[in-house]
């Protein structure tokens, strides 16, 4: 059990998940007389509501009571946004609908299909509104409006000058430059929101059960709309949630529906969403719009950029958006020596779904644009791409690396680990392949990208959003805390609680593993508690399952109280055999003399001592062995210069895929993906393998399956898993993955945190790799999901002719 | 989405232009049509019961009928609301006669759905207008032979 930290141990959880013994929202019980909602949701993206009329609803037996935005607006504050464009955000529409989905009744019910039947005897008159979806021209002059307070559509709007960008581009040889669209897709986890909202009439408060999971900012944001002291809004998370891949995050605002619900109808509610709700009314990533420009020397190198970006948060920005322009804000030039850097940055609100945490957040829409002018630079100055790559590449020395935008690269090792990319995927032999391929018709192609994955978010970056001036006003923000406690009870056995509230990425294997390899205890008889409990858990506002936290700030919180327990065992085992403490190490369940072992005592002995006899103990000690840590990094606010370490750790991702395509049918196949991963040192490389591999088809989704495509009316096209294409088993290509390890200086353990690199980088890279193979054809690649049709369609319409056939 | 077609009607103009606009022979022809009253002049209440793909249920709807230009021309204007959400639609229908016992029916449309319906159903909407519309004028044919019957 020593030295069990690094390894492929087993999933703990896996046996319950496996053998039907998970426990999901679903699964626990209701308090007695609890009933069910349903949703009536707007079929209009944009309109006023006129009327509702719900009395037909209310005579079937069954329903407990309707609860349109008028009932629940006096007792809610809209949600509390970090910019300073006055959106008014409710859970429900009040008088206006702005995307098609929005909630607009709440019907309750004995049970779910009498409160579904029920909706459709709702009457609402709307008038209709011009909708607007398009990024660019929510901007224009004379563009629908949706919010008359705010008077435009954009949200937030802030530019950001770091080094010398105009010097860069006067000194370039040539500028490239191209503009580029990210899709808006979502996470489809096979668990959807679900919630048990219960209020208590006698003290004023809310208890909730919700598969939500941070992050616990939120309840901040929740307990301030529901208008109570934040000790009145009690939210239990179960021991399991059946994925999220963020999108969990979102669910708060139903959180607060089914509260305040459950206030005017005077009973506890349960709502389990349906699969057509998850994909139009949840939440999702901002589809995107780039304008990049580079600055270039012709010996590949790049001097600065300059950068446009759009994000369509949806019809109303929510928390914690706009942190998706902002979270990768630090490492906007990726792995790359840049120092020069202009960012033109835009949040805008159209009348499509809101948006909020998904896999990769922000990062697949920040190296989408910056992967691909780095393959387009490649090709106008006829140089390999890997060379332009290595051109740019942060150098081992340079490490700890301070990018343009304030980011602090914590370790690595960028040209090893890309190095041992080219060799692993046999690069140049590739080359030669598609040389040969092409003589004969073929379409083969290969691309690369290099990505910097940040994790552990700063609490501090957020307020980017905000000028330096504005932030003055309010109190700063920085750190990442997480905590976890860890008690011994009287038979010496060990518990765990941890406040990163896993949605299956088995947190409580790696908490059990690292405690185990401090305690000297097997890991299997270590229990972990992940059930968070906002009144009775230790937990902080950065709590929760996201930014890839818990290798880098969840792991050190379990190091650290495990360290406090170890150093208590340690005194009261030194005191019982009267020999100094500096003596004494553990190994085996026994807390042993290093110079003579003999001298020994079991952790039993020592744990049920602070129990069962705790005159025993040194003088002055409490008894009980209950330890408590608190953990943050150093991470600061933001300066008034703009400069911002938006993350705590940086891992590195390089990513060699090759494809070949079938010119007849725009068909692309994957024949390899390699992926070369940093992520400091791996405190269970089984775990991280299956992460990579999910993040990877996640990313596998958003470059060739997955979008939610609304058409010009503002009408949701892809509602139903026949429409919305996720990846599956089948779609899943061969991948081989490689690890180098760079310890982070700035963890206890050198973790950083890993599984949404792929997500990140998957988009790009097969982009580049598809481009690579058109490129006969002079095609660009400059949007997302890659579809047989719109290859055929490039091709066919290409001008230049394609390879000889 | 929109659409057009034509068919041929087993009645002469006038006789088709009466039955075309009974209610009661609307009814009859509407798929799923399982109210028709009207509440004002040329404009009525309906409630369709229609399945498209996944998407059951029923839309309450006003028809009306404008641009009467007897017996030639008439639009039908028709905005409906339910459970699997909306539908806004016009259509155009124009007469020409062949002979005494035989008129051309000419007909467009534009339709446009919202909600659920297009969430899941947008790929079968075409299919689905057109089985619409063919049933509407099989039934149609049935009822101007059951009017000349009764004459």
């Amino acid at each position: 059990m020593s030295k069990v930290i690094g390894k492929r141990v087993t999933r703990v959880e896996d046996k319950r998940l496996l053998t039907g013994q998970g426990k999901y929202i679903d699964d626990i019980g209701t308090p007695p007389n609890t009933a069910h909602a349903a949703i009536l949701r707007s079929p209009y993206p944009h309109a006023k509501i006129i009327s509702i009329d719900y009395s037909e609803a209310l005579k079937i037996p069954g329903v407990k009571g309707v609860v349109t935005g008028k009932d629940v607006q006096p007792l809610l504050n809209p949600f509390s946004v970090g910019v300073s464009a006055p959106v008014k955000y409710y859970p429900i529409a009040i008088d206006k609908v702005r995307y098609v989905g929005e909630p607009v009744a709440v019907v309750v019910a004995k049970n779910r299909y009498i409160a579904e039947d029920a909706l459709e005897k709702i009457k609402v008159k709307y008038e209709t509104l011009e909708p607007i979806v398009d990024i660019e021209r929510a901007l224009e002059e004379g563009a629908p409006i949706l919010h008359e307070n705010v008077g435009s559509n954009i949200a937030n709007h802030r530019t950001f000058h770091y080094g010398d960008v105009d010097k860069a581009f006067q000194q370039a040889d040539r500028i490239v430059k191209h503009r580029f669209h990210f899709p808006k897709y979502s996470a489809t986890p096979v668990e959807t929101y679900g919630i048990i909202a219960q209020y208590e009439e006698s003290t004023d408060s809310y208890t909730i059960h919700a598969n939500f999971h941070g992050p616990f900012v939120l309840h901040s944001i929740m307990a301030g709309a529901l208008k109570v002291p934040s000790n009145r809004l009690r939210i239990i998370i179960p021991k399991d949630i059946g994925g999220s891949y963020g999108i969990k995050a979102g669910i708060f605002p139903y959180i607060v529906l089914c509260s305040v619900v459950s206030r005017l109808v005077g009973c506890p509610v349960k709502w389990i969403e349906d699969r057509q709700e998850h994909l139009a009314a949840s939440s999702s990533c901002t589809d995107r719009v780039t304008y990049i420009e580079a600055a270039v020397r012709n010996d590949g190198k790049v001097l600065g950029l300059k950068m446009k970006i759009m994000d369509n948060v949806g019809a109303y920005i929510r928390a914690p958006e706009p942190a998706c322009l902002y979270r990768n804000h630090a490492n906007t030039t990726g792995a790359y020596d840049i120092p020069n850097l202009m960012l033109d940055a835009y949040a805008v609100m159209t009348n499509k779904l809101p948006t909020g945490l998904i896999r990769g957040y922000g990062g697949q829409e920040t190296y989408f644009p910056l992967e691909r002018i780095m393959q387009m630079i490649a090709d106008e100055l006829e140089m390999d791409p890997a060379d332009v790559i290595r051109r740019n590449l942060i150098k081992k020395e340079q490490f700890p690396y301070k990018t343009a935008s304030g980011g602090v690269y914590d370790s690595g090792d960028y040209e090893k680990a890309f190095d041992l990319l080219l060799k692993t995927g046999k690069y140049e032999e590739f080359r030669k392949k598609q040389i040969e391929a092409r003589k004969k018709g073929k379409l083969l192609g290969v691309g690369l990208a290099v990505i910097v994955e940040p994790s552990g978010s700063n609490m501090g970056y957020i307020t980017i959003a905000l000028t330096p001036e504005e932030r003055k006003a309010g109190l700063p923000k920085s750190g990442c805390t997480e905590a976890a406690t860890i008690s011994i009870d009287p038979m010496g056995n060990v518990n765990v609680r941890i406040s990163t509230t896993p949605t299956g990425q088995g947190h409580e294997t790696v908490a059990s593993q690292i405690v185990s390899e401090i305690l000297g205890i097997p890991h299997d008889k270590i229990n972990v508690v992940a059930e968070l409990d906002t009144a009775t858990s230790a937990w902080s506002i950065a709590s929760g399952s996201y930014s890839s936290r818990f290798a880098s700030m969840g792991s050190s919180a379990v190091y650290y109280a495990a360290q406090k327990v170890k150093r208590k065992l340690i005194k009261i085992a030194a005191h019982l055999l009267q020999i100094d403490e500096d003596s004494l190490t553990i190994e085996n369940g026994q807390i042993i003399s290093k110079t003579d072992p003999s001298k020994s005592i079991s952790i039993k002995r020592v744990a049920g001592s602070a129990h069962w006899n705790p005159l025993s103990l040194p003088e002055g000690m409490e008894p009980g062995i209950y330890e408590t840590a608190y953990y943050t990094a150093q991470a600061e606010p933001p300066d008034d210069n703009d400069l911002i370490n938006s993350s705590i750790t940086y891992g590195f991702v390089a990513d060699l895929v090759t494809v070949e395509i079938d010119p007849e049918t725009g068909e692309i196949h994957i024949l390899d993906y390699y992926t070369v991963h940093d992520a400091g040192k791996l405190l269970n490389p089984l775990i991280v393998d299956g992460q990579i591999l999910g993040g990877l088809v996640h990313g596998l989704g958003g470059a060739m399956y997955e979008e939610l495509v609304y058409d010009d009316k503002g009408q949701l096209l892809t509602g139903s898993f026949m429409d919305y294409l996720c990846p599956t088993a089948t779609e899943i290509p061969r991948v081989t993955i490689k690890h180098i390890e760079t310890p982070s200086p700035l963890t206890p353990l050198g973790a950083k945190g890993l599984g949404e690199g792929n997500t990140m980088s998957a988009p790009v890279v097969i982009a580049n790799a598809v481009n690579d193979a058109l490129k006969p054809y002079g095609v660009i690649i400059d949007s997302l999901p890659i579809t047989p049709n719109k290859v055929w369609s490039m091709i066919n319409q290409s001008t230049k002719q394609g390879v000889s056939s | 989405m929109n659409g057009s077609g034509k068919v041929i009607l087993n009645a002469g103009i006038e006789k088709a232009w009466d039955v075309l606009l009974n209610p009661q022979a609307l009814k009859n022809c509407i798929m799923g049509c399982t109210k028709l009253e009207p509440v004002e002049e040329n404009k009525y209440e309906a409630v369709l019961s229609i399945g498209i793909a996944a998407v059951k249920g029923k839309y309450e709807s006003t028809i009306e009928i404008a641009d009467i230009q007897k017996p030639n021309h008439y639009k039908l204007i028709v905005k409906g609301e339910g459970g699997p959400g909306s539908v806004e639609a016009t259509g155009a229908v124009d007469l020409v006669p062949i002979d005494e016992n035989t008129t051309e029916l000419n007909y467009t449309y534009d339709a446009e759905v919202g909600g659920k319906v297009a969430m899941v159903g947008q790929r079968m909407l075409n299919g689905v207008a057109k089985l619409i519309i063919q049933d509407f004028f099989k039934k149609f044919n049935k009822e101007l032979a059951k009017s000349e019957q009764s004459v």
